[in-house]
């Protein structure tokens, strides 16, 4: 266990001055910082129109951090050979690719703290101004500031898996091919359920259909899971139940391509 | 194999010795729990080059005994690295096999027994001396006061004690080596590999390193080295094996490898070409490096003339002798002098 903490924490920490990611960050949090100011160019929809900027820009520089951290971890190691005398200490590779998982997961959980932390900034600062113009959306409003906590939450398990699918990735192809990968299956796998109405045959899927789509459905990661936009713009409390189904749902996937990884990764050469 | 009365009598020399031994293996038999190191046609192809050649490592069958310094010489690109790579298990043999201390290569069962210093090696540049062996200490499950004298102990050995809050990123390439044989010794380990320990070091920290050796062999450690630094290797290793071009050409005890039986040796300087086509005719062997040639004789008295003859020709002795070979001829030799 203490090879893996040990391994994580060097992980973090080289993690934490990568200058590209950095960059991402002060990006994100630049865009959600001014997101109040894009909310006036749709007059009467401002509150909903901060949140959609807000939690649009935590997911999405939340996954390009996702995946050009994780599909880095691993082959820096071995371009940089700093992985020669780690191997050759009593560290499995199973420890080794675990403890560059969770060192590249705490840093992206440090950002996307960070991020989430600039939103709620904004929000409380300028949304209860929208409200007051457009009282109908008070009640709205009063679930809005739990449901964006728990939105902020999924995404934190989104994010894992997006990296967890990068360090995989990163393993078994080059790394140009680990980016492509990763990014297609993120964005593929939002369309999960676009699959199965597709391949249902009562709306006229043939055989082929059934059979790639339905395949595609199954096995792609569900990333609209982890989506929970209209819940909140529509002030619809989420109960903690779901939240723990949707995580459960995300650490099976995620223990799934783990487990490939680790099996690539136990017979390649460092 | 020694007289099956005798008993083993290597435990008493190596305290790391199996103790097993002592219940009774007769000398010469106690050989799998008394190496190291051994391999059986270890091999690792790469790829082919352009005449078909397979390129890496071929059929490399060696035992280490523990308690040996064992070199491994070869020319650049000969293989050296590649066989620590396959010893250490962080790349695979397409064909052949090994064991260390009786594990085969690649399990972590013998991890805890040794040290590695890469060649060039590479470190996280964030961390400084201390931080980084703190962070190799912990990959051993040492920790506290205990790890933080030892790191102290090898800061001193290495002469990176004032230097220890230096970043990694801000190293030299001396200070890399330095703390790169630290991280190696973190765990006082049996068994050591080294790629060309002393390269990148000024000439007292390469004597330094040589020293630490010697005392890490007089208290019973393994060391397996790797380099192309003939001259320093001659002194130190027990046994050493000669690569080229990826396959082993010569191996052997050292004392075995010098010793020449009854040549003389001549070496003259200012040897003129008349001179030396002369010598040529007499002498057994002519060797040229650089402004020094080198005649051997069958006999003493042939030497004799010969060196009359030179200093005739107005060429200067420069030594007259007994034969040895230095480990740098036994490479050339067994290299054939190509490039
Ligand atoms: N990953 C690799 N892929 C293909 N060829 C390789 C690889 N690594 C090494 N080689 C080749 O294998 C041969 C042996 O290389 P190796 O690094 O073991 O040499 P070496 O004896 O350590 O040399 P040096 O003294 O320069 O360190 C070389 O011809 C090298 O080009
Ligand atoms: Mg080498």
């Amino acid at each position: 266990m203490l090879p893996v903490i040990r391994v994580a924490r060097a992980t973090f920490h080289e993690a934490w001055r990568r200058r590209f990611l950095n960059g991402i960050l002060v990006f994100a949090i630049l865009i959600i910082g001014s997101s109040w100011l894009f909310a006036y160019l749709q007059p009467g929809a401002e509150l909903q129109m901060v949140i959609d900027i807000g939690l649009g820009s935590i997911r999405f520089f939340g996954m390009l951090i996702a995946v050009f951290l994780g599909t880095r971890l691993v082959p820096d190691e071995m371009e940089r050979r700093t992985i020669h005398t780690i191997l050759a200490k009593p560290v499995s590779r199973a420890q080794f690719l675990i403890g560059k998982f969770a060192g590249g997961a705490i840093t992206i959980a440090a950002n996307l703290i960070l991020m989430g932390l600039a939103f709620y900034a904004v929000f409380a600062i300028k949304a209860p101004a929208f409200v007051a113009e457009k009282p109908e959306d008070a009640l709205i409003f009063q679930a809005m500031y739990g449901n964006i906590a728990k939105a902020i939450l999924l995404s934190f398990f989104e994010m894992f898996l997006v990296l967890g699918i990068a360090v995989v990735a990163s393993v078994i192809f080059t790394w140009v091919l680990s980016v492509i990968t990763t990014f297609v299956l993120y964005f593929v796998g939002q369309m999960a359920d676009l699959f199965q109405q597709l391949s249902d045959p009562e709306r006229g899927a043939g055989l082929f259909a059934r059979i790639v789509l339905g395949a595609a459905y199954r096995l792609l990661p569900h990333f609209e899971i982890f989506d929970m936009r209209e819940a909140i713009l529509q002030g619809i409390y989420v109960p903690w139940t779901t939240l723990a189904k949707t995580a459960g749902q995300g650490a099976a996937y995620l223990i799934v391509v783990l487990l490939i990884g680790y099996l690539v990764f136990n017979e390649r050469e460092v | 194999m020694g007289p099956a009365t005798s008993r083993c009598t290597y435990r008493l020399q190596n305290p790391n010795h199996h103790a097993a031994c002592a219940h009774g293996e007769a000398v010469g038999r106690c050989w799998v729990i008394g190496l190291a190191i051994k391999t059986e046609n270890l091999s690792k192809v790469y790829t082919h080059d352009a005449t078909g050649r397979p390129v890496g490592l071929m059929d490399l069958s060696l035992e280490v005994e523990e308690g040996q310094i064992f070199g491994l010489l070869g020319p650049n690109g000969s293989g050296k690295t590649t066989t620590l790579k396959l010893l250490l298990g962080l790349i695979f043999p397409t064909s052949g096999s090994g064991e260390i201390f009786g594990h085969p290569l690649g399990s972590n069962a013998y991890k805890e027994r040794i040290g590695f210093l890469p060649e060039g090696p590479y470190f996280y540049e964030h961390l400084n001396g201390i931080e980084l062996l703190q962070f190799y200490g912990a990959l051993f499950g040492m920790g506290g006061s205990q790890l933080n004298a030892r790191i102290e102990e090898l800061l001193h050995l290495v002469g990176m004690w004032d230097r220890r809050f230096i970043r990694v990123r801000n190293y030299s390439r001396g200070m890399r080596q330095r703390i790169g044989a630290a991280q190696a010794l973190i765990n006082d380990p049996d068994l050591l590999f080294l790629d060309e320990l002393t390269s990148g070091l000024d000439p007292i920290g390469a004597m330094e390193m040589h020293k630490l050796l010697m005392s890490l062999r007089d208290r019973g450690k393994t060391l397996f080295l790797c380099s192309h630094l003939l001259k320093d290797m001659e002194p130190l290793c027990d046994k050493v094996i000669i690569l080229n071009q990826g396959r082993q050409c010569e191996m052997g005890r050292v004392d075995d490898l010098l010793r020449v039986e009854g040549q003389v040796r001549l070496e003259l300087t200012g040897v003129s070409e008349e001179f030396a086509a002369k010598l040529k005719a007499s002498a057994d062997e002519v060797m040229v490096r650089d402004h020094l040639t080198v005649a051997l004789f069958g006999t003493q008295s042939a030497a004799l003339e010969s060196a009359q003859a030179a200093a005739a020709a107005g060429a200067t002795i420069a030594h007259l002798g007994a034969h040895q070979r230095t480990l740098e001829e036994v490479f050339i030799a067994a290299v054939g002098g190509d490039e």
